[in-house]
């Protein structure tokens, strides 16, 4: 009569066993392929036959959970689109500039006009990131209730009637001039909001609260 | 490199926090493929992954007053997604769980491979599925995700042996079900 075989389990059976033939848990084994560290053999699994079948069994069964982590997902489209809709709804800015014209009104939506003065003035040389607030001071009061607290430090104003205040937030380059770049930006936002939104009154505040590396020291 | 990319989003969340909505965009466009990716692999499904995307992405800004900013946005975001995963699963079953594979589609591959490849996440998909809930978030956010044992224990509220010894656990799971499928 044949004695019950001696060999260590094999394919998943594996999985059920603690230890291998050898003594090596199963589970740091797994743990090191998992992780994407097959090929790190230590000292004992670079002579142990049975550390290095059980490895390699284990590579073969988490290829594709592998494969499926490295698949790329991207976010679906709209998807920031519809956040940012539902939280300008939660604080209510539905401020507008409103001109009156023998044709009829014209009202130009508050966060539109800061977008505009953002995107003015990341075109001045030495603006790296600029942020637009038009928050009116009574929307300020709204948000923070919505947000459970949120403060408007410098009580943002936004826009009324053919009068706007922007406030924008801005990191310039180091070694700009900070208060140069400043002025450029005021200069070159109240002429574009001038221009494309027809205001009349327009007052920048400009707040440089941050400095990033040029592109030379990158 | 963009600008934009090179502000931190500690600098970004600094900003949200004053009023700047154009801030939080800037971390919704960071951050909202990495909230709906982990809402996928923990529901299994578009739909509900794109509601609890959504959602999550709305309650970080609504609460980011309470952001005490111990853990990253990114950490304290995934926290909130795995919360809202777990509600949704827990009021009842997903909506439609095939529809994983459309979000899995590689324009590169053939259509034979592309099969190949639609079989083995559909078969990773059912498997994660199969899960527990607390195995399968450790597994989506160590192994999809690449997040550390310490920050997986930070999201999910508890400690690194008890991640450790839930990824022990899921792998020998997958393993076996993955075996079945092979």
């Amino acid at each position: 009569m044949d004695e019950p075989s001696a060999e260590p389990p094999a394919g998943p059976l594996l999985l059920d066993a603690v230890t291998l033939a050898c003594g090596a848990e199963v589970d740091p084994l797994l743990e090191q392929v998992a992780d994407g560290r097959a090929a790190d053999l230590n000292a004992h699994q670079r002579d142990c036959v049975h550390c290095q079948a059980a490895i390699a069994e284990f590579a073969a069964l988490w290829e594709p959970v592998a494969e499926t982590a490295a698949s790329q997902v991207a976010a679906p489209p709209g998807l920031t689109a519809a956040v940012m809709s539902q939280i300008r709804v939660l604080v209510r800015d539905v401020w507008y500039t409103l001109q009156t014209t023998e044709l009829g009104t014209i009202r130009i939506a508050a966060r539109i006009v800061a977008a505009l003065a953002r995107d003015s003035a990341r075109m001045v040389p030495g603006v790296r990131v600029a942020l637009g607030r038009s928050t009116h001071s009574r929307l300020a009061a709204l948000a923070e209730t919505a947000t459970f607290g949120h403060r408007y430090p410098q009580a943002a104003v936004g826009v009324l009637g053919r009068t706007a205040v922007v406030d924008l937030a801005v990191a310039v380059t180091y070694g700009d001039s900070a208060h140069a770049v400043a002025r450029d930006i005021q200069q070159h936002v109240i002429g574009t909001l001038r221009e494309l939104v027809g205001l009349q009154t327009v007052v920048v505040n400009v707040k440089i609260d941050d400095i990033l590396p040029g592109e030379a020291d990158r | 490199m963009e600008p934009e990319s090179q502000v931190g989003d500690a600098y970004l969340v600094a900003r949200a926090r004053d009023g700047y909505l154009d801030a939080y965009e800037m971390l919704v466009q960071r951050h909202s493929a990495n909230a709906y990716r982990v809402a996928l692999q923990l529901c299994g499904n578009h739909h509900d992954a794109q509601d609890i995307a959504q959602e999550a992405l709305v309650a970080a800004w609504q609460n980011l007053p309470r952001f005490r900013g111990d853990a990253s946005f990114a950490t304290w975001l995934y926290r909130i997604v795995t919360r809202r995963a777990l509600n949704k699963i827990s009021r009842g079953p997903v909506a439609d769980q095939a529809d994983l594979l459309e979000d899995f589609t590689d324009a590169v591959a053939g259509p034979a491979e592309q099969t190949e490849r639609n079989l083995a996440v559909d078969a990773v998909t059912d498997a994660l599925a199969a899960l527990p809930f607390p195995q399968r978030t450790v597994v989506v956010l160590h192994h999809f995700e690449g997040l550390s044992y310490a920050d997986v224990a930070e999201v999910t509220g508890s400690s690194v042996p008890a991640v450790r010894s839930n990824l022990f656990r899921a792998r020998r799971t997958l393993g076996k079900k993955l075996g079945e499928w092979r």
